[in-house]
């Protein structure tokens, strides 16, 4: 999966320009002409990095910022403004809403990569790797943390996933261990004695081997200042206490930039198979939605006609769901595919109290999904109406 | 609370010349130059002032105003030759593809250069202490207009010389 930088301006000039300047490098840029479209497509899309003009119509920059640091879906994107905008207080202004660099037009395009790759690690193309790790490949993840607890807890939780967590407690061990091990993340309490956590990221980022590892600030969920500090500092992201696995797995996936597509679509038997999991949070239907047009249009272009959704996984229903759901089957329609859904009792029954669901029809497994699509005309499978 | 008065001819004149500069030098690697010179601008006055000369080249004019403790508007006239020049060094094209891109572009290209040139010569006055915000730019076009400001606006117009073409920077400042 290559980088996705947003730049909102509501000059096409300057979104050109962007383009152009990032041109040479393995990224996708995304454009949006003003703070409105720039929530929408920031929603949509999680970019990696935002670049964010000020004045413009509609909602300006200021406003669009605001809104993305009260969204705890969007508030760890890192933004880069990008503005005529350059006084002082002005600055000052922006930056105590958080923001991780400011760059003032005019601009060299080459400020403008040298800042980023700060944020994003840029390859170029001819070095960017054919193919982007996926989450079924191992990893080194590097927890420093001084309660033994906690480590154990996220090693726990982590469990599942073919990456190899170790633990410290103290950051001379997380040195050391760094440069014996290459480390893909590293998570790091800021809970650490004596601000050591700052004192070790600085440490990180001068050290080559690790400059570029995406490090995580681990932080007590309502400790706000310490979490803004490390942002400001210039770690990847927060991770927050009580933690939530999957949120923490979705973020160290998303650093390293791995293809989690296989989480979500796979080619089974003839068929692309579309799955939910158990628990859908927002953060979890953007990056399904993400890969939904590209995987189905790779379905068509490997051949593939038919389609099993399958969300006999989850729990309950939500608009979020129904909404990627109906996107699916759209997308489906659109590109002349056949589809079918797999759901469980509970789900089938929930699509009763939808108006946008309630004509759904379900398979109760995925054997008798596929039997139907394979053969249409071969006898009537299980087949359970909303 | 400071007043325009306040604000020097030599503060603004500083200000539009490190601004236009910057911009000219950063985006499009020209070197614009102040004319000093009064003999060199009475002989081309228009724009802004008076009326065109048969056959003047079609001029486009940025504009972009700043608000705050300081208000104001700063047009930007550049010839069409020089503004197509700058669309095509901005977003890498060839002239052929300009032309089939058409005006719509050149306008967005000199309504963004205006902006960086005003954004840069009111971060001056911000960081002088006059805390002021940018407007969003506008464009106008024409072989033959000029720009009649109020009798209470003060007004300073900057020549520039750019590569054989003339830049005219015309700023109108009101009092608060």
């Amino acid at each position: 999966m290559r980088y996705k930088i947003l730049t909102v301006d509501d000059s096409k000039t300057v979104r050109i320009i962007v383009r152009k300047a990032f041109k040479a490098f393995d990224c996708e840029i995304l454009e949006a002409g003003n703070g409105v479209e720039g929530l929408a497509m920031a929603s949509k899309e999680a970019p990696h990095l935002i670049l964010l003009d000020v004045t413009m119509p509609i909602m300006d920059g200021v406003e669009m910022l605001t809104k993305l640091k009260a969204d705890p879906a969007l508030k760890s994107i890192p933004v880069m403004m990008l503005t005529a905008e350059g006084g002082r207080d002005h600055v000052l202004k922006i930056a105590k809403i958080g923001v991780r660099d400011y760059l003032v037009k005019p601009f060299k395009e080459e400020v403008l990569i040298e800042k980023s790759k700060r944020i994003v690690d840029l390859q170029p193309y001819a070095e960017a790797p054919a193919k982007a790790k996926s989450i079924f490949d191992p990893a080194n993840i590097l927890i420093v943390e001084d309660k033994p607890a906690i480590i154990q807890q996220i090693q726990e939780g982590l469990k599942h996933t073919p990456w190899k967590v170790y633990g410290v407690t103290e950051q001379a061990e997380a040195v050391e261990f760094c440069a014996k091990t290459p480390a893909d993340a590293i998570v790091v309490s800021l809970s650490l004695p004596e601000e050591s956590a700052f004192t070790l990221f600085r440490i990180l980022r001068n050290t080559t081997q690790t400059k570029y590892t995406p490090v995580f600030a681990l932080a007590v969920k309502t400790e706000l200042s310490q979490q803004q500090q490390a942002l400001t500092v210039g770690f990847t992201g927060i991770v927050t206490k009580p933690l939530d696995f999957s949120d923490l797995e979705a973020k160290i996936s998303k650093a390293m930039n791995l293809d989690t597509s296989q989480r979500y679509y796979l080619i089974d038997g003839g068929n692309l198979v579309m799955r939910l999991p158990e628990n859908c949070t927002p953060a979890v239907l953007a990056e399904s939605a993400n890969y939904l047009k590209p995987k189905f249009a790779e379905a068509v272009d490997s051949g593939l006609s038919k389609v099993v959704i399958d969300i006999h996984q989850l729990k309950s229903l939500h608009m979020g769901i129904i909404k990627l759901l109906v996107q699916a089957m759209q997308n489906c329609q659109d590109l002349g595919m056949r589809f079918v859904l797999v759901g469980n009792p509970e789900i089938i029954a929930e699509c009763k109290g939808f108006e946008d669901t309630r004509s759904w029809t379900f398979y109760d497994s995925i054997d008798a999904a596929k039997a139907y699509l394979a053969n249409p005309n071969a006898g009537a499978p299980q087949l359970v109406s909303a | 609370m400071p007043v325009i008065e306040e604000i020097t001819e030599t503060l603004i004149r500083d200000n539009i010349n490190r601004a236009v500069t910057d911009v000219f030098k950063t985006m499009l690697g020209r070197d614009p130059v102040l004319i000093t010179s009064s003999e060199a601008i009475k002989n081309q006055p228009w724009p802004p002032f008076g009326h065109a000369p048969e056959n003047a080249s079609p001029i486009i004019a940025g504009t972009v105003g700043f608000l705050g403790d300081v208000n104001g508007m700063l047009y930007l006239y550049l010839d069409l030759d020089l503004a197509r020049m700058a669309t095509c060094h901005l977003l890498g094209m060839t002239e052929q593809e300009l032309d089939t891109a058409g005006d719509e572009v050149v306008n967005d290209a000199i309504g963004e250069l205006s902006n960086m040139t005003v954004g840069s010569f009111k971060n001056g006055l911000c960081n002088a202490g006059y805390p002021c915000k940018l407007t969003i730019p506008s464009i106008l076009r024409g072989s033959n207009f000029s720009i009649e400001p109020i009798s209470s606006t003060t007004r300073q117009t900057y020549y520039f010389e750019c590569a054989g073409h003339r830049i005219v920077a015309d700023i109108l400042m009101k009092m608060i």
